[in-house]
């Protein structure tokens, strides 16, 4: 039983790391309906280049908002190389394209600074469980929870308190019209994007501890929280941490009790169903797109 | 104010619009008048830089907007409350109100008094005022265009292109648009009126322009067009 819990916990914190990734593809999907395909690597390169600045012996706390710098840098990059382009013929699907090839391209320059080897990403606490309802859970993964929680959370106060963020809202609400309202909407897609990187690298450093970093543990992770998006709905914040902590939980629990080299298979069969029986996601809105 | 010299502009290859000239004085309101296809939401769409111009010119205060993009010809003044109303549906009504004003709050343009305006725009749109905190997507259609409205009127615009503000609406609040319209006038304020509906607009404008086809058949003072044969029959449903 405790095992059972503890299962529960850190599938909870693995959720949530795709929850986190989820959320940065709602982000840009909103105002572009565009998506970077490239999130997990951006997610790796997050982690790798906090383990960088670890091994520089810089602390743990201030590693967290340099590396969220260099993801909204990484992500302004993608945007304007990537989606830009496409977004300006009108191409419909020239950014799938375009964001796959960026990421692998990102991947490469990665195996060749770091090498393919994981390593162990030293985290701020001492890796002592605490008893939490009489199972163990690591504070790492409790960090791992309130870190998404808190990042989604700000987003979320920034679109509806702040006159930017309307303006985020505007542009994925009406692109044309918020043009028209003095809004530079190429530049809230840049911020989408560089905000949707962001958001990945961050993620990036608060799993490292917990799993391992490497060139290699973008593509797995990017495409799971892809799928936990689809699940949750691209457009339903409660949707991805629903999708996240379901998909998180199914995982870690088929890794002990079946086997671990089967435990991807039920969050796609997840995905599966859920594609077949709601395709808008299990909260999210049907609609219908008139022509 | 607004200048509009042998503008050519449309959509992919084909050209909607046929060297057409229009001339928006500072306070006074011209009307764009013509059957439905007649190119006059594209004529309001290339100002604002929506669809791209391929000849002609456009200037603004004695400066060239050509294929500016949106937001910088609403930086520079220009309101474009565009056809079907375009709020935005996830927001509030307050929050439409303040995004009409953003060049404002975020420094593009003077900031002025804007909580003076926002109680200003409530007091001429009483409906909006009830439904403050509501979400746009939530409102009537007429209450909708109100909005809308209101919206451009909060850049504090030097002029304001209103494209069909009375389309898909009942009679009594087509009444009340044209109200609205008219107070807006009398305080002076410059407006390019794009209607179907051209016995209001002939009879609240300064001066109208009758476009067909891609091409400005006739223009002259509004009340001369308003008892012109040709434009009662055509579009008056004269005899």
């Amino acid at each position: 039983m405790d095992i059972f819990v503890q299962l529960i916990y850190s599938g909870i914190a693995l959720g949530m790391i795709y929850a986190v990734v989820a959320f940065g593809y709602q982000l840009t999907f909103s105002t572009s309906a565009t998506l970077n395909f490239g999130q997990g690597e951006a997610l790796m390169l997050g982690s790798m280049v906090g383990l960088t600045l670890s091994n520089l012996g810089i602390n743990y706390w201030l590693i967290i908002p340099l590396v969220c710098v260099f993801g909204f840098l990484q992500g302004t990059v993608v945007e304007y190389l990537g989606v830009r382009p496409a977004i300006k013929i009108k191409s419909e699907f020239g950014w799938i394209m375009s964001t796959i090839a960026l990421g692998i391209i990102f991947r490469n320059f990665a195996e060749n600074i770091w090498g393919r080897s994981t390593f162990r990403f030293p985290g701020p606490f001492e890796d002592d469980p605490i008893k939490l309802f009489g199972a163990n859970i690591l504070p790492m993964e409790i960090l791992v929870v309130l870190g998404a929680v808190s990042m989604m959370l700000l987003v979320e106060i920034f679109n509806r308190k702040s006159i930017y963020g309307k303006a985020v809202v505007a542009t994925a609400n009406d692109r044309d019209a918020a043009g028209l309202m003095g809004i530079n909407t190429g530049l809230v897609i840049t911020f989408s994007y560089a905000l949707s990187s962001l958001t990945a690298s961050f993620a990036g450093v608060l799993i490292s501890p917990l799993t391992l970093a490497g060139s290699g543990a973008g593509g797995a992770l990017g495409l799971k929280a892809f799928a936990v998006a689809i699940v949750g709905g691209l457009s339903s914040g409660l949707g991805i941490v629903v999708g996240g902590i379901i998909l998180g939980v199914s995982e870690t629990l088929t890794g002990f009790y079946v086997s671990t080299g089967y435990k991807d298979v039920p969050s796609l069969i997840i995905l599966l169903i859920v594609l077949s029986f709601k395709p808008a996601g299990l909260f999210g809105k049907t609609t219908i797109k008139k022509v | 104010m607004l200048i509009i010299k042998d503008l050519e502009s449309g959509y992919g290859k084909v050209n909607v619009l046929k060297k057409i000239n229009i001339e928006v004085p500072k306070n006074k309101v011209v009307t764009l008048i013509g059957a439905n296809g007649a190119g006059k939401t594209t004529t309001l769409r290339t100002i604002t830089g929506m669809i791209k111009l391929t000849s002609g010119h456009i200037t603004l205060n004695g400066k060239s907007i050509d294929n500016f993009p949106s937001y910088k010809v609403a930086c520079l003044g220009l309101a474009h409350s565009p056809e079907g109303r375009r709020v935005f549906p996830s927001l509030t009504v307050f929050d439409n109100l303040q995004l009409g004003a953003f060049p404002r709050l975020t420094g593009s343009r003077p900031r002025g008094d804007f909580k003076g305006d926002i109680d200003r725009a409530m007091e001429l749109f009483p409906k909006l005022k009830e439904r403050r905190n509501q979400l746009a997507g939530t409102l009537s259609g007429g209450e909708q265009q109100m909005l809308a409205m209101a919206r451009a009127i909060m850049l504090n615009p030097d002029i304001i292109l209103l494209d069909e503000p009375s389309m898909g609406l009942a009679p009594i609040l087509v009444e009340e648009v044209f109200k609205i319209i008219a107070r807006l006038k009398a305080a002076g304020t410059t407006m390019l009126l794009v209607e179907q509906f051209a016995v209001g607009a002939l009879n609240i404008a300064d001066y109208a322009y009758v476009l067909e086809n891609g091409r400005i058949s006739m223009h002259g003072p509004a009340s001369k067009l308003k008892n012109d044969p040709a434009i009662k029959a055509a579009y008056l449903g004269g005899h």
